[in-house]
């Protein structure tokens, strides 16, 4: 290490005194995020999209192939979350000003809603599944491809011939009185977990139950006249008795949301509550048991089958800041509308769609025909459209109901819940 | 790391009256701004920005963010979920750091000298600092996890599962842990640098006194690993209070959010909540937090060294 | 007693590793029936992770090899200098400098990453690789003129006085006479400095983001894992590959990056 050529010195610090002067300096910067402008005609969307066991990168790929063959001209760039997900790297992405083109797996509420294209003058937006009850004060923004049913309870069929349980429970009671036979006969009657796991779960299971007792819950907590937490109490209370009773594996908090389905799927757990993007993890599984599926059981006296939690399955938004707009559209119109497209996307997430034939295994059958003779459709978890919950409803119920498992009593995780959302409105 | 003796006398004034030149001072300028340019452009107008965000109630995206004067801060307050990542952020720091530095100095003791077999130890207690936290922590939760390595051999040999991630209290001490399994290598090293400084003569001295090893260290060796130690202890805590990485990958926050760090939960508010405003006024009160503990430490031990020295 | 002591906390120390090493080479059923012994060893997990659309390995360690170096170059370009006028000049405004730098020490570089994107937004450096070098130099800054400057203190001025006395301005001072007698607080920082850009996730994660295609073999590793943390055929092959490397040049240069470290604090 002798003297450094000094004349390199002034050059480099000349240079950086510029800052932005010297690309061609040291390094190139050729392939900054900038993209989507056309490169001799060729106009790239970008696309950020959720990464799940069952939609992988090259899934994604591969889905979109065939578009960007018909359509010589755009280039379709599938980006993976780097944060957490893609709840995450939106925000971030729209904070850095380099936020992608078509963003799926959100939905539109009253913050994003200002940042996406309004899709309400598409033709072909308004016939797509759920678009219009998740329009936000009449505009749609968001399209999906299919619905998911939320509120089903698979289970494990050659454990409740054992445990002696000869028809599905229907009512929470009969659901309890279900588990204590499983934990006798030696299961583990139903399937929990960690992650986003524990939130998720309860709100599916309790959805046609809740939706009975109040159909306009999302709405009423908004305007305040209903409190999140209280209302949900006796859900709660009953949770906390399976937890004392061994009815949940007490663990179930180390448990990744991969590990809880791998252990129903094993055969390790009697009953385990879960969307109907299920069924696809179920088709791929070797197992020597079959698996049966039944509506979400609802509370004594009240309708059952209940309303079934609906979601859009494979939401997409159009951000409006897209410099490459028509491609866009084009894209999103083609994911949402053609016939190959939509199937691969249902059959690969294990959702469903009225009026699309497709191959069914005999458990998505099922759901098929719960979907079909469910009353209605409600939203789930942080709902949709304008009975959308502030933003992070989803996770920070979650945190508050794994409390449950630590220690927490059903009132005090009430009280959290409440006092989370008092904080956000 | 470097602080082995007193504070280096920072500015000596060169011997003898220096021809001044009136070259000298453009040349002065020359070699101090681009650094003073360029930190005051990357760091302190951040810190200014950042300053003025808590004092909005910007999403990160929209427009026009309000002004809404201290209301973040008074948000802060009463904040239950910052209350619980202050308290385990504190936990781990402090925790962490008296782990760091009683293994750095212990090991360092017991590895000092020069042979062929000292040289191996030191290689394995500092290797894990090579890897980044987020290696280090997805490592270990496929080792400590509900489905890991030693929960399958331990539940293959009958026994319960080992909540090592999935009960809060397990799950702190995990990740205090992990940390300082992680970190000890470096104070290792630095407590030997210390080491080396310390005067033979002295040690020899007390020996010949009749002094034992433990009173040659209490007496000898550690007083004058001082400065030392302020500087360990200094460069523990400023490295924990900003514990984020390893959260992400060994606990992800949970179980029940009961591991989230103050750092964990400034990143969530500003991007997952889309509430950047509150996530900057957590930012300023960390930033804080963290000069005044250093501070703190760095007088409260300089004022111990007075007082060894007299 | 020291030195069973000593062979059990190795033991202890090495564990996780070889964990990681036998498992990476093992199917899912034998990692989780048999994790820490050897069985139905295979190649395959291994070849998946590196085929891994997701996550190249190769281009990771090329990417974050370019940040360790330009970071380290501009680090040394702009410190070094800085820290000499500090060192040698009597005047009361250039020790308030080291205090200002010196404060900078004290901030938390992943509460900074928020704002710094607005700073690199309006500047059209985010999401670049010169926006993301430029920051994490400056997180540099700090640490290294407080060691340089002390390291200077420590070289007699009569030598920069005979320099300037044959004629020589400041600059060239500086750099002839000096800057190659800095030479082991300049490795210790080198080695300080190639250890955080390495490791560092927060800022690449976000200073980065998905749209540049850009990420490091901590980011990468990330983006590879942790949607799959349970597919143990994916986590330990990825880890393998993005710690091998490292831990190799480390062993081999472990004599230069230790003494390195205990030089810069010896010296200081």
């Amino acid at each position: 290490m002798r003297s450094p050529r000094p004349s390199l010195v002034p050059a480099a610090l000349g240079c950086l005194l510029l800052l932005t002067g010297c690309g061609g300096g040291g390094f190139s910067d050729s392939e900054g995020s900038q993209a989507g402008q056309s490169e001799g005609g060729q106009v790239t969307v970008r696309m950020l999209v959720n990464i799940t066991p069952n939609l992988t990168q090259a899934y994604w790929d591969g889905l979109v192939k065939p578009f960007e063959q018909a359509n010589p001209g755009i280039d379709v760039k599938v980006e993976a979350p780097t944060g957490k997900g893609v709840a995450d790297t939106l925000p971030q992405q729209l904070a850095a000003g380099n936020a992608p083109d078509v963003v799926e797996t959100l939905m539109a509420d009253e913050t994003l809603a200002k940042q996406m294209l309004d899709l309400s003058d598409q033709p072909w937006a308004k016939d797509t599944p759920l678009a219009q009850e998740a329009a936000l004060g009449g505009r749609i923004y968001t399209v999906g491809v299919g619905v998911q049913a939320q509120s089903l309870v698979f289970y494990n069929k050659s454990a409740f011939d054992k445990a002696g349980i000869d028809k599905p429970p229907a009512t929470f009671e009969e659901l309890e009185a279900a588990m204590g036979k499983l934990k006798a006969a030696g299961w583990l009657p139903l399937q929990t977990g960690g992650d986003f796991l524990t939130g998720l779960q309860l709100l599916q299971l309790t959805n046609p139950s809740r939706a009975q007792q109040y159909p306009t819950w999302h709405q009423d907590i908004k305007a305040g006249k209903l409190k999140a937490g209280e209302s949900m109490l006796p859900y709660l209370e009953r949770y906390q008795t399976w937890i004392d009773k061994g009815y949940v594996d007490k663990n179930a908090l180390g448990l990744k949301y991969a590990d809880a389905e791998t252990a129903f799927l094993s055969g390790k757990s009697a009953m385990y509550v879960m969307g109907s993007w299920f069924t696809a993890a179920e088709s791929k599984a070797e197992k020597d048991f079959e698996i049966g599926v039944f509506p979400a059981p609802v509370a004594k006296g009240q309708q059952y089958p209940g309303p079934q939690g609906a979601t859009m399955a494979a939401p997409y938004m159009i951000l409006k800041s897209t410099p490459n707009k028509d491609a866009a559209v084009k894209l999103v119109q083609w994911l949402v509308t053609d016939p190959e497209a939509v199937k691969s996307q249902l059959k690969q997430d294990g959702n469903f769609r009225t009026g699309v034939e497709r191959e069914f295994t005999p458990l998505e059958r099922q759901v098929q025909e719960i979907l079909d003779a469910a009353p209605s459709g409600v939203p789930q978890g942080e709902g949709y459209g304008d009975a959308t919950l502030p933003k992070g409803f989803g996770a920070a119920w979650n945190t508050e109901i794994q409390g449950l498992y630590v220690g927490k009593s059903p009132k005090e995780v009430a009280e959290g819940v409440d006092r989370w959302v008092d904080g956000r409105s | 790391m470097t602080l082995t003796r007193e504070a280096p006398p920072v500015v000596t004034k060169p011997p003898g009256p220096p021809k001044r030149r009136p070259r000298d001072g453009w040349a002065n300028a020359i070699m101090v701004a681009p650094a003073t340019v360029l930190y005051v452009v990357m760091l302190i107008v951040p810190v200014a920005l950042a300053l003025y965000l808590s004092l909005t109630d910007w999403d990160g995206f929209s427009a026009n963010p309000a002004f809404v004067g201290a209301a973040n801060y008074v948000d802060l307050l009463d904040d239950p979920e910052l209350r619980r990542a202050a308290l385990v952020t504190l936990l781990v720091a402090v925790a962490g750091t008296a782990g760091l530095n009683l293994l750095g100095l212990g090991f360092a003791v017991l590895v000092n000298g020069a042979s062929r077999a000292n040289t191996f130890f030191r290689i394995v207690l500092f290797y894990p600092h090579v890897l980044s936290a987020l290696v280090v922590g997805f490592l270990w939760s496929a080792i400590l996890g509900t489905n890991g390595a030693v929960n399958n051999l331990v539940t293959r040999w009958g026994g319960e599962v080992l909540p090592f991630l999935s009960d809060p209290t397990w799950a702190t001490i995990t990740m205090i842990a992990v940390l300082v399994w992680a970190g000890f290598g470096v104070n290792v090293v630095l407590y030997l640098a210390g080491l080396q400084a310390v005067p033979h003569s002295l040690v020899e001295a007390a020996r010949i006194d009749g002094a034992t090893r433990w009173q040659v260290f209490r007496n000898v060796t550690l007083p004058a690993l001082g400065p030392s130690v302020t500087v360990n202890i200094v460069l523990s805590l400023v490295t924990l209070l900003k514990t984020y990485d390893l959260v992400v990958s060994l606990t992800a926050g949970g179980p029940a959010g009961q591991t989230q760090t103050v750092a964990y939960l400034i990143l969530w508010n500003s991007f997952h909540d889309a509430r950047l405003g509150f996530g900057s006024a957590q930012s300023v009160l960390l930033m804080l937090v963290t000069g005044a503990l250093a501070f703190v430490v760095t007088k409260l031990r300089r004022r111990g060294e007075l007082a060894v020295h007299q | 007693m020291r030195k069973p002591f000593l062979w059990a906390t190795v033991a202890f120390m090495l564990i996780p590793l070889y964990v990681l090493t036998v498992n990476a080479f093992k199917g899912q059923q034998d990692i989780l029936e048999n994790p820490f012994g050897f069985g139905g060893l295979t190649l395959e997990p291994l070849g998946t992770a590196l085929t891994n659309p997701q996550f190249n390995v190769f281009k990771g360690y090329a990417i974050t090899l370019l940040f360790v170096v330009a970071v380290n170059v501009l680090s040394v370009l702009l410190a070094a200098p800085a820290a000499y006028v500090i060192a040698r000049s009597p005047k009361r405004r250039f020790r308030v400098l080291m205090l200002f730098f010196l404060a900078g020490t004290f901030i938390p570089g992943q509460v900074l990453v928020i704002p710094v994107v607005y700073v690199l937004k309006t500047l059209g450096l985010m999401g670049t690789i010169r926006g993301f070098v430029l920051f994490e130099t400056v997180l540099t800054l700090p640490f290294s003129i407080f060691l340089y400057a002390g390291y200077i203190a420590t070289i007699p001025a009569v030598l920069d006085q005979a320099a300037a006395v044959d004629g020589a301005g400041r600059l060239r001072t500086f750099w002839r006479i000096v800057f190659p007698l800095m030479k082991p607080a300049v490795a210790t920082m080198v080695i300080l400095n190639t250890f955080s850009v390495w490791n560092d996730f927060v800022n690449p994660q976000i200073i980065l983001g998905p749209g540049s295609g850009l990420y490091t073999v901590t980011t990468g590793v990330y983006a590879a894992v942790s949607q799959y943390s349970t597919d143990y055929t994916v986590v330990f092959p990825t880890l393998l590959l993005a710690i091998a490397p490292l831990l190799v040049f480390f062993v081999f240069m472990q004599r230069h990056i230790i003494s390195g470290l205990t030089a810069g604090a010896t010296k200081g």
